[in-house]
């Protein structure tokens, strides 16, 4: 038998070999110490964990619609990446060409997903829905390893990857990349579902879809948006993390496992709570790597996520009055 | 400016209504009474496109509307407060209100949307008090106040009502009829749906009766509040 954590797909296995590698180099120049190396995890996992909230905020956009919980999210990650890595490396468009192009692209995948796996089903269950999901991602999967292969590809950093040094930890650029791309995504999120009357007709949906289509919306329009919207943001997480940790076809179920485990610890639902719930678990993954063993590194995250659902089910921001009107 | 011809409708394979015909002039307020599961509640889905009919056609200002999608029906102006309330739990007493304008809500709109905001707020000036409040925190009257109210903002010139005075303390129902009896008044066609038939008759212009599936009965209210069969069956006795 294989260690099952070894034939797992790995996030950031070749994020935490980059910051090894630039570890042992940093070593070689001075010695370092236990708390620049605590800082060190620190900001990788803070690095890590914004990639799980994106998936997580993903993850919340399509419940908060449909209250479906949707598997194929990690696959957008992963097709954003890999798409990133054909427009830009393989075709060579400059970056943000290539950026558009790769975030339109997964967002169509996105609407596909909606209508072909999640419209035709006559008389969907929530729990019908979701084993939909897990079907399309495996499809999802096995059409990016006809395309890509098995291989992991890497794409250029932003802008560059000399290392900035903050309190002895060495910082890539890409790093900040990742971590503004989360701000950004959070700023325009919040405004897009509290202030306008589009993200509030998204949110009614999901409360009550037949009443939501008394007052005019069209329901059947808002879950099109929900998926459209989470592979977009999916394809974001994709393309700014694989310069850091690679990327290759099989990368999509971890992610979604992670981020499903992000989103549950933050409350499923709530915004502030998948950014909470991402850089917790990447914290703690990246601590534990560290710290621990990297071999349990995957299993730091569903540890998290079990006891969450022993303990306090509805997360961390997850309110029980709010919890009890779910169906799901 | 609704009627209704020879309405059928089924659940998977039982029919629900059978062969219904029903007419709500402009301006009047039309009750139908009946029993639990005589298919009073599925005759106003079949009017609002929540329910999909097998045969017969629903005109409205002459125009066949059975087969539109809700979304759709609403815009032609025919709101629906369906039974039970079903409010947008988790959203604020103000979302609701805006989300009930969802139809027309454009720049252009506002001052139309602010001004009808301001009245239903006169309406229920409780639902002024509870404005950021969460909808599902709400008591079970101020709920059905909310319902309507969403309803309103939907600028509906026929106002579908599905049992406005179910689970609701006899004090706020008669609060809630005064409101109805009032819109009616300025010119909203109401089609009011109730177990409650006393209720029902005393406010409406004319009534239907269905029983399992059938209109059995139509009439004058106030002929049948008299009607020695409907007060047995219907008013007890």
């Amino acid at each position: 038998m294989t260690d099952p954590f070894n034939c797992m797909p790995k996030i950031c296995e070749g994020g935490v070999f980059a910051i090894l590698t630039f570890l042992i180099q940093y070593r070689q120049m001075e010695t370092i110490t236990l708390e620049s190396q605590l800082f060190q995890y620190l900001i990788t996992g803070v690095t890590v964990g914004s990639t799980y909230a994106i998936v997580a905020i993903g993850f919340n956009i399509i419940y908060g619609v449909t209250e479906i919980i949707n598997f194929a999210q990690g696959e957008f990650v992963m097709l954003g990446g890999l798409i990133m890595v054909s427009f830009h490396v393989a075709l060579g468009l400059p970056l943000i060409l290539a950026f558009l192009a790769t975030v339109t692209l997964v967002t169509l995948v996105g609407m596909l997903l909606d209508r072909l796996a999640i419209r035709p089903i006559r008389r969907p269950s929530v729990l019908t829905l979701i084993i939909a999901t897990i079907a399309a991602s495996i499809i999802i999967k096995g059409a990016a390893m006809l395309i890509w292969g098995k291989d992991f590809f890497d794409l250029p950093a932003f802008s560059g990857r000399n290392p900035i040094t903050v309190l002895g930890a060495v910082i890539q650029p890409q790093y900040l990349w990742v971590i503004g791309f989360l701000i950004i995504i959070v700023v325009i999120l919040t405004i897009f579902f509290n202030k306008t009357i589009i993200g509030k007709a998204m949110s009614a949906c999901a409360d009550n879809a037949d009443a939501a289509s008394l007052a005019g919306i069209n329901v059947k329009r808002m879950i099109l948006l929900s998926f459209a919207l989470s592979a977009g943001i999916g394809a974001v997480a994709g393309i700014t993390v694989t310069p850091i940790s690679l990327m290759e076809y099989d990368r999509g179920a971890m992610l979604a496992v992670k981020g499903f485990g992000a989103a549950v610890l933050g409350g499923l639902g709530s915004f502030p709570g998948a950014v909470i719930g991402g850089l917790i678990i990447g914290t703690i993954e990246s601590f534990g790597t560290g710290l621990i063993h990297s071999g349990y590194k995957d299993a730091f995250a569903l540890i998290v996520l079990m006891v969450v659902l022993f303990i306090k089910p509805s997360g961390l921001l997850g309110s029980v009055e709010i919890s009890k009107f779910k169906r799901f | 400016m609704l009627s209704i011809e020879g309405l059928s409708a089924s659940y998977d394979s039982i029919r629900v209504l059978k062969d219904v015909s029903i007419q709500v002039p402009r301006g009047k307020m039309v009750s139908i009474i009946g029993a639990n599961g005589a298919g009073k509640s599925t005759l106003l889905k079949s009017i609002s496109g929540l329910m999909k009919i097998n045969k017969g056609r629903i005109l409205y200002k002459e125009q066949n509307i059975a087969g539109l999608p809700a979304y759709r029906i609403v815009g032609l102006g025919i709101s629906q407060v369906p039974e039970g309330r079903q409010l947008f739990a988790h959203l604020t007493v103000r979302d609701n209100i805006h989300l009930g304008a969802y139809h027309y809500y454009k720049k252009r709109n506002r001052p139309e949307i602010k001004e009808r905001i301001d009245k239903v707020y006169q309406m229920f000036p409780i639902l002024e008090k509870r404005s950021k409040q969460i909808a599902g925190t709400l008591s079970g009257g101020e709920q059905q106040m909310l319902a309507i109210a969403r309803a309103l903002m939907a600028r509906p010139e026929l106002l579908l009502l599905d049992e406005p005075s179910m689970g609701i303390a006899p004090l706020i129902v008669r609060e809630i009829f005064d409101v109805i009896q009032q819109l009616n008044k300025s010119g909203t066609t109401v089609l009011l749906v109730e177990q409650n038939a006393k209720t029902a008759l005393k406010v409406a212009h004319h009534s239907y009766v269905l029983e399992n599936g059938k209109i059995v009965l139509e009439g004058l209210a106030s002929e049948l509040l008299d009607n020695p069969k409907v007060k047995e069956v219907y008013l007890g006795g």
